[in-house]
């Protein structure tokens, strides 16, 4: 049986801590709370449940900062910088539907425990990048705040880096501060649609390589498979049933006009080009940053691959050479979401091999949970590496009560 | 900068020596001046010499050199170029110092993955005239022609950090020999690091508090295909930062943005033999395609005539954009030739964009009050500006009031959600500015320390007290 602890203030956060601590009692740290979360499984008998703590505290636009509670929905951030022109320019993915959950449902504070982001990742960084500043209480019941409001500081150990990506194993946040920018005015996507027949992966990166080497201030480059490309919503995507690039410059009107017509001009000996304007882009590139085109077969397992960008659609190609599968293809070809057929060892083995021979890495993000059980969900650390990463654990949570085997499977 | 400094240094036992000699050869001095050179920092007095200094060529013979110190927990601070401000290389408990700039080849550039793999003694200026050839550039820029591996371990920025960030963002991957003399290379070639703690960041600004850096990955970025620079001068000080702060709230992605006030004009003109008016001015710097480098400046150049400057000068002139950037990289230097024989303290501070005006306009009244001689300059599109005293180390009074100035400009900026310190670090003078800003995270962060370097060896005395 779980028990629901729900902490309807910082103070009680805390409270809650420090009886976990004394008592030895692993809890699960969650913001909305889906059960099937990302990572390893847990099973564990309590659940700190932090959703009363959300709300936007601070936003003043001027000051290009907003800060919340961790539960707040992302939907709502974005909703109150929408109607201010702002953004957080990061790009938060909703990965709900990917994961077989509704849209809309992820938090500000799981976002940055997770340090996701969308496409514009090549241009503007990742979450961590415009994590500010946060409060959050250690495994050891001890409450801090570090970092702030301002976009530069270099006072001591960066905090929020390590916060970001901690998928909630170091401290729990009762509130956060990320950096928002003006919104782009207008936004135009080059679409390089290849012949009818035939695999396309490698001249898609060759095209997203020459965009992005370009002084055109590229936003986005993602490659999109002939069967992936047919699933799009915007009709020059899938109407053709091509395999299509996608190339995308953003900012003000005649610079924009401008860039996107260099573009059109550079990848034309490449292959036949189009553009899309604002809103066609807009629900294209949402697509592609949910990886929204993967969500519909909930039965295949699916991996998401960091490796060097060049060498991209070579990984997936070996991969998926005699496996059921598919591959879409996000940050310049350094992003690859790929899907595989049901297997004992979600075929980790296979992937792990071909995705460290070019200093890459792979994480299991949708499997059952007897197989995230089984196989290890982030790529494994040896050595040094895993003895640091313990190290930091033990030094924020030494009595291991915050999301404990959530990462890596304790020993 | 005024806080009690203790100075405990340990004694180097001969058999100690002869095993680093066993490593590094003739490569180690304990020759004083060599010791001297090595004990202090920039612009702060003191001078805290190490025991001895060794100059290292690998990232072997690192991690042999401090295995052999960890052994006897003999302190070890590392070294690039010293030009930190801080007080962060002072050997406050003797021990080894590890000298890294011989440790300066690039070994490896990555045209199409826009990344770059070097030593961390290579300088930021020689890493780029080492890429000319290749179209690319690395943006980051602090005054001074500091290491790479110095700017990693500061998390240094420049004047080019509203649109490239700073170390911060631009360090990919790092080896890092650890306190007890083990190697670790803290993230795979791909950029995304999705296989643990955020290893790279926490290194980047440890102060040579958690290890050694022996070699570094950077993000390279195209040189654009258009640039130009401007110079606008303003009536007033509230004038300039207002249109900065304009600017940057309407998001013209502008490379520079760096402001100087009249009397730092007035310096730079001497200085650099320069005639521009001696009034409140602001230096920009666009990156992009010819057009949206037209169009960024016309933008820029319609909100600075909103807030009352007449004369605001465009070129695209490499030359002409140069030397104006070398003149801005030289206002220290210019600063301390206001005043032969004085010293030039550089305060740090950082607040939000829209704080900005009324922290700069509360602390230009404050110095006037005051009656020290303290240009401002700033790389104001983030928020950070420095004042620079002008004064006599020896002139305890003047000391003082400079001491006092600078703590209520930290005040003053805490006050506005700001930091102490937006690029110099904390090094040894601001620990205690830190507590005052951080309070609870220092035990948090000492936690950190203690769970990486648990005897304390890695440059003791910095950042935070164990
Ligand atoms: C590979 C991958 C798989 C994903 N799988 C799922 C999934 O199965 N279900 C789903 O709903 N979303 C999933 N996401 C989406 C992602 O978690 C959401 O987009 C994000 O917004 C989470 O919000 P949440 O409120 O659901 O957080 P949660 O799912 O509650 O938490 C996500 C992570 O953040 C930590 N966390 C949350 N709040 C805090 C806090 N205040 N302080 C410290 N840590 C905190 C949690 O402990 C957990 O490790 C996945 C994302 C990725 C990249
Ligand atoms: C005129 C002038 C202008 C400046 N302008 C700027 C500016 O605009 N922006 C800015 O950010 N800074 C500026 N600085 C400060 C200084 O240049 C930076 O802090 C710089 O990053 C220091 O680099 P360094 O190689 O001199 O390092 P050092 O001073 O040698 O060392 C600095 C710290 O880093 C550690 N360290 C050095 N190398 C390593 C390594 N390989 N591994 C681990 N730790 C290491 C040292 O132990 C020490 O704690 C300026 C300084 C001067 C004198």
């Amino acid at each position: 049986m779980t028990e629901m602890l729900k902490a309807e203030t910082e103070d009680q956060v805390l409270d809650t801590i420090k009886w976990a601590a004394a008592e030895k009692k692993p809890l699960e740290v969650r913001g909305t709370g889906s059960k099937s979360m990302l990572g390893r499984p847990t099973e564990l008998d309590h659940v700190l449940d932090l959703s009363a703590l959300s709300g936007v505290s601070f936003y003043e636009p001027a000051e290009l900062v907003v800060s919340a509670g961790p539960a707040t929905p992302v939907a709502e951030v974005e909703a109150l910088l929408n109607d201010h022109n702002q953004q957080m320019a990061f790009e938060p993915p909703d990965l709900g539907p990917l994961l077989g959950n509704p849209v809309g449902g992820g938090t500000l504070g799981g976002l940055l425990a997770c340090n996701l982001a969308g496409p514009r990742r090549i241009k503007a960084g990742s979450a961590r990048d415009h994590f500010l500043g946060f409060t959050a209480v250690s495994g050891r019941g001890e409450m801090f705040k570090s970092g702030g409001r301002v976009v530069k500081n270099v006072t001591g150990f960066d905090l929020s880096k390590l916060m970001a990506g901690s998928y909630g194993t170091l401290a729990a946040m009762t509130e956060v501060t990320v950096k928002v920018l003006p919104a782009p005015e207008k936004t135009r996507t080059v679409l390089v649609n290849w012949a009818k027949d035939g695999i396309y992966d490698h001249d898609g990166t060759k095209a997203m390589t020459e965009a992005l080497a370009s002084p055109h201030e590229v936003s986005g480059a993602a490659h999109l498979p002939a069967a992936v490309a047919r699933r799009s919503a915007v009709d020059y995507v899938a109407g053709g049933g091509r395999a299509v690039t996608a190339i995308r410059v953003e900012g003000p009107e005649p610079s924009v006009a401008h860039r996107c017509e260099a573009l059109r001009t550079l990848l034309a000996p490449l292959g036949e080009t189009e553009e899309l304007h604002t809103e066609n882009s807009q629900t294209l590139w949402r697509e592609i940053r949910d990886a929204i085109y993967l969500a519909a077969d909930q039965e295949r397992h699916i991996w998401r691959l960091s490796v060097p960008p060049t060498e991209g659609s070579r990984v997936a190609l070996q991969i998926l050479e005699g496996r059921p599968g598919e591959a879409l293809y996000d940050w310049g070809g350094g992003l690859i979401w790929l899907t595989l057929g049901v297997a004992p060892d979600a075929c980790a083995n296979v992937v792990r091999q071909h995705v460290a021979a070019v200093g890459g890495h792979a994480m299991l993000v949708r499997a059952p949970e007897d197989v995230r059980d089984r196989v290890s969900v982030f790529e494994p650390q040896e050595g040094p590496l895993d003895e640091i990463t313990r190290r930091i654990k033990d030094g924020f949570d030494p009595s291991r009560i915050l999301n404990p085997g959530r990462m890596h499977k304790e020993s | 900068m005024s806080a009690q400094v203790i100075a405990d240094p340990v004694e180097l036992e001969e058999d100690l020596l002869e095993e680093l000699r066993a490593v590094v050869g003739d490569r180690l001095s304990t020759s004083a001046a060599v010791r001297e050179h090595h004990g202090h920092g920039e612009g702060f007095p003191g001078v805290f010499p190490p025991g001895a200094v060794v100059f290292a060529h690998s990232t072997e013979e690192v991690s042999e050199i401090v295995k052999i110190c960890a052994v006897r927990k003999v302190p070890i601070v590392p070294f690039g170029t010293g030009t930190s401000l801080e007080g962060h290389v002072a050997a406050l408990r003797g021990g080894v110092c590890i000298d890294l700039t011989q440790m300066d080849k690039v070994l490896n550039v990555n045209a199409e993955d826009l990344d770059v793999t070097l030593q961390p003694g290579v300088r930021r200026k020689q890493l780029n005239e080492y890429l000319r050839d290749t179209g690319l550039f690395f943006p980051i820029d602090p005054g001074a022609d500091a290491s790479i591996g110095g700017m990693t371990a500061t998390r240094a920025s420049g004047t080019n950090a509203v649109r490239y960030g700073t170390m911060r963002e631009n360090v990919l991957s790092l080896t890092v020999v650890l306190p007890d003399g083990r190697i670790i290379r803290t993230s795979r070639r791909a950029r995304k690091s999705a296989a643990g703690y955020d290893l790279t960041r926490l290194y980047v600004g440890s102060e040579g508090t958690l290890g050694v850096i022996t070699e570094i990955t950077l993000r390279l970025y195209g040189i654009p295909e258009a640039i130009s620079a401007a110079v606008a001068s303003f009536p007033d000080l509230e004038s300039a930062v207002n249109t900065v702060i304009l600017t940057i709230q309407s998001g013209v992605p502008i490379a520079r943005v760096e402001l100087l006030d009249d009397i730092q004009m007035d310096a730079l003109n001497k200085y650099s033999g320069l005639d521009y008016p001696v009034q409140p001015t602001l230096f920009f710097e666009f990156h992009g395609t010819e057009a949206g480098v037209r169009e960024q400046t016309e933008t820029v150049e319609g909100i600075a005539g909103e807030f009352g400057s007449a004369d605001f000068q465009w070129t695209a002139h490499a030359e002409e954009r140069n030397k104006l950037w070398q003149a801005r990289h030289d206002a220290y230097l210019a600063c301390k030739a206001l005043r032969p024989g004085a010293t030039v303290y550089a305060t740090d501070v950082c607040v939000p964009i829209s704080r900005l005006a009324e922290c700069i306009m509360e602390t230009r009244k404050d110095i006037d009050e005051t009656g020290v001689l303290a240009p401002i300059v700033g790389h104001v599109g983030d928020g950070n500006f420095h004042l620079s005293p002008i004064f006599d180390p020896n002139d305890p009074e003047e000391a003082r009031r400079v001491d006092e100035l600078n703590e209520r400009l930290v005040l003053r900026a805490l006050a506005m959600d700001g930091t102490c310190s937006g690029e110099h670090g904390v090094g040894l003078h601001k620990m205690d500015f830190l507590i005052a800003e951080h309070g609870d995270a220092i035990s948090v962060m000492r936690t950190l320390k203690m769970s990486l370097d648990p005897d304390n060896i890695m440059n003791p005395g910095k950042v935070i007290r164990v």
